[in-house]
């Protein structure tokens, strides 16, 4: 194999998430339906989603997931694994020795499994990455926290990684940006969805100037929510329009420019790629470059989100989507 | 809940030991602990149903609905329904019956946030 000159693509099967539930492939039928339609060979994977046994894979089923990947030729870069941090709701967080912990079944899962980094999440508490990046060295794989909705470069929790990044000096930590972070306006999918579900155009215009406020995404689902519930509108509408907060935020896309050096894995978080190549609601045209000019040579996974609304065609959209980084990265 | 999410599993609803067992599905993108996910409110044809003698059943364990709480490392794999048993309810096999479940999801990376999840269905009993 070749080293990598450039920014490269693939997908991951969260974009597959409708098929998935619905139970319309298994892990080997949906491997092999990805490589089938030319949108790999990089992939990344959420072990719980994929996987019955996580977070402690047995070594029969690495195995056979390492047969199912040779068979199809794909290359299983990422696995997602989860901060779950608060597992008796209402009650304290679990102790940092359990979490962390908790954090090394996944990454051993990962790695037997032949993933060369893991995907991980803010909710693992800053302090505790000095404990968990010896491990992961020893391992010998990568950890990316993903920097999600609502936050972005400039988010305190990032600029506190980043502190830390800094004092650990290690190639092993790294960032995985989600362009989420830095929509410039809410997909016109997602209205639609709202619309169908009986959202009126006052509501979704109230949506729209409250979704541009400052303000944390819950605080925001609050205003909204009050604002609805006194001009008259029903629960269940102002419940479609708050998905926004949560899933969405708008920051500046050029933003992504202070994460590039370390960022190791890219989520392509998109909600709808036109024919001709544009995502409805995020700029790929201003992000993507900064990447390839920053000397980014990792993957870009595709991650069609549009299916907490929609149930459109998940690998249509992955195509395009595909074909719309190749279109800007020129290769 | 997302358009395919379902709290009432496609297994439906049948006789067991002598009362009725649903079938459910986790709404939600991940598997995630028992311990996270509140079973109910239930009614059956628009009688709440009292859960406190309910119990869990999922991949050959059964445990106390009671006990879901402290399932902190079990976990209700997305594909899988889980069922919940119910020995005090009774229903003839062939009748239809009007099923409203909900589940309450709290993500555990998520503190603070509680997904409700409501969904009502005219399920067959099986035998």
């Amino acid at each position: 194999m070749t080293a990598s000159t450039g920014p490269q693509t693939g997908v991951t099967l969260y974009s597959f998430t409708n098929e998935w539930l619905t139970r319309q492939f298994e892990v080997d039928t949906l491997l092999a339906e990805v490589a089938k339609r030319g949108l790999g060979p990089n992939i990344e994977i959420i072990g719980f989603q994929q996987f019955k046994e996580f977070p402690d894979v047995s070594d029969a089923y690495a195995e056979k997931f390492k047969e199912m990947i040779a068979a199809t030729g794909l290359n299983p870069v990422s696995c997602a694994i989860n901060s779950d941090r608060f597992l008796k709701p209402g009650q304290q967080p679990i102790e940092d020795a359990a979490l962390v912990e908790y954090h090394k079944r996944q990454l051993r899962s990962a790695k037997k499994m032949g993933f060369s980094l893991v995907r991980y999440q803010f909710a693992l508490p800053v302090h505790l990455l000095p404990e968990i990046a010896p491990y992961a060295e020893e391992l010998d794989i990568r950890m990316g926290v993903e920097v999600h909705a609502p936050m972005w470069a400039g988010h305190p929790a990032v600029q506190a990684y980043g502190e830390m990044y800094d004092k650990l000096d290690t190639p092993y930590l790294g960032w995985i940006p989600d362009f989420g972070g830095t929509a410039s306006r809410i997909p016109e999918s997602m209205l639609d969805a709202a619309r169908a579900k009986g959202a009126s155009e006052d509501l979704l215009d109230k949506l729209k100037d409250v979704w541009l406020e400052q303000g944390m995404s819950h605080e925001k689902a609050g205003r909204l929510r009050e604002w609805g519930m006194a001009h008259g509108h029903a629960p269940l509408h102002i419940q479609a329009a708050c998905l926004a907060f949560f899933i969405l935020s708008n920051h500046d896309p050029k933003s992504w420019a202070a994460l590039v050096d370390r960022t190791i894995h890219i989520h392509g978080k998109f909600y709808g790629v036109s024919e001709d190549l544009v995502e409805e609601a995020i700029d790929y045209d201003t992000i993507l470059p900064l990447f390839k000019d920053g000397g980014f040579t990792g993957t870009m996974v595709s991650e069609w989100e549009g299916h907490a609304y929609d149930t459109r065609d998940a690998f249509e959209q992955v195509r395009r989507h595909q074909a719309m980084a190749r279109r800007i990265w020129g290769s | 809940m997302l358009p395919v999410e379902r709290v009432i599993g496609e297994e439906g609803l049948c006789l067991c030991d002598g009362g009725l067992k649903l079938a459910m599905r986790l709404p939600w993108y991940r598997s995630l602990p028992f311990s996270v996910v509140e079973v109910g409110p239930l009614s059956i044809n628009g009688d709440a149903v009292d859960l406190s003698d309910a119990l869990i059943e999922y991949d050959g364990q059964r445990w106390p609905l009671s006990e879901n709480g402290e399932k902190v490392d079990t976990f209700w794999f997305i594909r899988d329904s889980a069922f919940l048993i119910l020995p005090s309810v009774h229903s003839d096999a062939g009748s239809d019956c009007e099923v409203a479940l909900n589940l309450f999801v709290s993500p555990p990376y998520i503190p603070g946030m509680k997904r409700t999840n409501p969904q009502t269905e005219t399920l067959r009993v099986a035998a």
